[in-house]
């Protein structure tokens, strides 16, 4: 086995397909680094000035009243009206550097957006305003730092609250990448079967060790996330690393900086693994890489496309592939909403590796090596 | 050499990858012909209760304002700006009750041109555009805004002139060609490439299986390749067969539309837009489409012969596909020579609506520019390809 994970090694090592992936993965991340630091993001002055824009579009709605409390403006139009009033308050604190202000402001208001939602006339106005899960995770973070007292970040991104972000845009395409990167994982090795047909060993063994090397490359590349990303401690300093991320698991709670990256990283291993093995399953079935990316893209997809069929096979693992969305509440968004639990996916898709393992073991792997020999 | 040409394609149509791509197009095709296409909700919509509902509240306004010395500025100006801008109203309205459909197309045409000079030039911060551009977090409002209504009035003003049997379906653009025209306008074009990169990646190193069959055949490299190109052109060009399926459902739904319907083309000049026939705005977009095959299969097959793996060539066409998302800003084209980029072109439908243009802020993102770029570029690749075929010591697989 030790031997055949060295010859594996020193055929990965002079793969093109892995050295360009790494180059592609350090290009995207430090694209980003970049696209983080021209576009100034995470900078509360920005975000303050877009969210005075769009509820002076939903004011726009209403005719202009006396918008006092006893005033003869309906509720919904008192409460736009005071949501401005906050918004300015939080530029004006901004400005002046008054951070307890802002955060006082910035708790009012998301209760305000909270007691919003039940007022009458709101679907008028829904889209000039977040989405209710959204402003519960705003609401429970902000609760959250005057809870502890640590300071709001008002800057642009940086270290930590970069990789948070960086996590989460990998989150929602880590299975596309895979998939493409994993998708011929067997068809080179079938090209040369009088190579293959020579190695001492069974099917098992042979597709264990292609997953171990191919899970040694995706450890490279998770690493080089963190290392393509160290420029942004020169522009914008490192960061708080306990910083709190409000996240959804169950209920809306909120997960220190370090806590969510470990999540994230659990999940992306769990999620290479998975479509590792996939595409060993189909390699074998379908003996072409595209058909396999083709599968797995469409499983991919299919309860985006067809949103009805997540309530329909709750234990469905591709469910939960976009963890990003999955932690941010997105399906409660849908018209018929289900509350995704990240912790239960990660327990689907370990069960389906487990699945899938032994359906390798004993379905694949009769006879041995030489089966295969006819695959081109 | 046209023995060479059948030989590799039907190689190229009994593979299965291909036959799996045709087959996933016409799913994509139909799935949006029958689930998203008849939900589609324009932000101009032909919507009698919203004209009604502006016409007679400032119909009352002007029947009850009296202007005095101590006037608010403000009511001086709707005063002013409203008589005009109802009479449109009205006209639109009566045109809806009695179903002339010119009649409509007329007075929208000077409604919209009407509004947008007094929304854009005077009414800033006063006035509004339709409150569907001004979504959570939008804030280029006002300029979509600006855009979406001198389009519109460019439009009906062609419609107006009649040329082609005008309905309700016609001014909301659901039917096929119309929605063709949208589609070429969001993300056909990216799927269309795609499909040409998955086309093309395999298309030199499938022979690698069986070395020995194709390096006996009497015919240079350097022609294979060309033969190869070709034959993947043609594969790229039969995509629109999928695609025609989903049209003709739509089709059967919502009309046809015709050829000599109005596009408006944005430039920046005295009038931002100028109309063309449909029938030319989609020969323009096949053209350059197929000039934007021409350039991913130059590109896939110099990598190919370069790199000799498929994973790196999927990688290179994507590449060239997606750069824009990553550095796109809007206005950025008042900075540089944006013209230069092959990827600024990749949204087809855009450059030559004009649309590119508007966003990046520059008047060079044309038609002509970009076919000569793309054209250069591909030259360019074939060039190289060439000088590399030759080479003594190359071996093409």
């Amino acid at each position: 086995m030790r031997k055949m994970l060295k010859t594996f090694f020193i055929l990965e090592k002079s793969n093109k397909r892995n050295i360009f992936t790494c180059i592609f993965v350090g290009v995207f991340v430090l694209g980003l680094v970049l696209f983080v630091k021209t576009e100034d993001l995470g900078n509360a002055t920005k975000e303050n000035s877009s969210e005075y824009q769009s509820l002076s579009s939903a004011l726009i709605k209403f005719q202009n009243v006396d918008a006092t409390e006893n005033g003869n403006g309906s509720e919904l139009y008192r409460n736009l009206v005071l949501q401005r009033r906050l918004v300015s308050t939080q530029n004006m604190a901004l400005i002046m550097d008054l951070p307890e202000i802002y955060l006082n402001s910035s708790i009012e208001l998301a209760s305000l957006r909270a007691d919003a939602f039940e007022l009458d006339g709101y679907d008028d106005v829904a889209i000039y305003l977040p989405s209710k899960i959204e402003n519960q995770f705003k609401l429970v973070f902000l609760q959250h730092v005057k809870k502890t007292g640590m300071s709001l970040s008002v800057d642009s991104l940086s270290y930590f609250p970069f990789l948070a972000y960086l996590f989460g845009v990998l989150g929602s395409v880590w299975f596309v990448f895979m998939s493409l990167y994993s998708c011929g994982i067997m068809m080179e090795d079938f090209r040369h079967t009088s190579l293959i047909k020579g190695y001492p060993v069974t099917f098992n063994k042979y597709v264990i060790a292609k997953c171990i090397s191919s899970m040694l490359i995706v450890g490279v590349i998770l690493l080089e996330l963190f290392v393509c990303s160290l420029p942004l401690i020169y522009f914008n300093g490192t960061g708080n690393s306990s910083y709190p991320i409000a996240i959804f698991d169950g209920i809306v709670q909120v997960y220190p900086i370090v806590k969510y990256l470990a999540v994230a990283i659990v999940y992306m291993i769990c999620i290479s693994i998975f479509t590792i093995l996939l595409s060993v399953i189909l390699n074998v079935l379908l003996k072409n890489m595209y058909l396999t990316l083709f599968v797995e893209l469409l499983l991919y997809i299919f309860p985006v496309l067809f949103p009805s069929m997540i309530s329909l096979f709750p234990l469905n693992p591709f469910n939960y592939l976009n963890f990003t969305d999955v932690y941010n509440g997105q399906t409660l968004d849908l018209p018929n909403p289900v509350a995704l639990n990240g912790m239960q996916g990660l327990i689907y898709i370990g069960l389906s590796i487990v699945i899938m393992g032994i359906a390798v073991k004993y379905f694949l792997s009769t006879g041995k090596l030489q089966k295969f020999r006819g695959v081109s | 050499m046209w023995a060479y040409f059948k030989f590799e394609f039907i190689q190229f149509i009994s593979n299965r990858k291909n036959i799996a791509i045709y087959v996933i197009l016409l799913f994509f095709w139909c799935y949006y012909a029958l689930i998203i296409a008849p939900v589609y909700n324009p932000i101009e919509k032909v919507d009698e209760s919203e004209i009604e509902a502006r016409y007679l509240t400032r119909a009352e306004f002007l029947d009850n304002v009296v202007l005095t010395d101590g006037s608010h500025a403000l009511t001086r100006f709707a005063a002013a700006i409203y008589p005009e801008w109802n009479d449109y109203d009205k006209a639109r309205l009566d045109a809806i009750e009695h179903g002339k459909m010119e009649d409509y197309a007329e007075a929208t045409a000077k409604w919209y041109a009407y509004a947008d000079q007094m929304i854009f030039k005077s009414g800033r911060g006063v006035l509004f555009y339709n409150p569907g551009y001004y979504t959570y977090g939008n804030n280029y409002a006002t300029m979509d805004g600006h855009y979406a209504y001198s389009y519109s009035a460019s439009r009906f003003e062609g419609y107006a002139e009649a040329k082609s049997d005008l309905s309700i379906n016609v001014f909301e653009e659901r039917t096929a060609l119309q929605t063709l025209q949208r589609l070429l306008d969001s993300y056909l074009p990216i799927i269309l490439m795609i499909s040409c990169i998955l086309f093309t990646v395999d298309i030199v190193l499938k022979d690698r299986r069986n070395p020995t069959l194709v390096q006996g055949l009497p015919i240079s490299d350097w022609r294979k390749m060309l033969v190869k190109g070709g034959v993947s052109l043609l594969g790229c060009i039969l995509t629109i067969i999928p695609l025609s399926v989903g049209l003709l459902i739509i089709g059967s739904q919502n009309g046809f539309g015709d050829f000599a319907l109005p596009v408006p083309i944005y430039s920046a000049g005295e009038n931002l837009f100028t109309n063309v026939m449909m029938g030319e705005y989609l020969i323009q977009n096949m053209l350059f489409t197929i000039f934007w095959f021409l350039f991913i299969i130059s590109l896939l097959l110099l990598v190919s012969v370069m790199m000799k793996n498929e994973f790196v060539n999927l990688l290179a066409g994507c590449v060239f596909i997606f750069a824009e998302f990553i550095y796109f800003k809007r206005g950025m084209g008042a900075f540089g020579n944006v013209q230069w980029y092959p990827t600024n072109y990749v949204q087809v439908g855009q450059v030559i609506s004009g649309y590119r243009n508007y966003l990046y802020a520059t008047e060079s993102l044309t038609l002509g520019n970009g076919l000569t770029v793309m054209g250069l570029c591909t030259s360019i690749f074939l060039l190289i390809t060439f000088l590399i075929s030759n080479r003594r010591k190359f071996r093409l697989l």
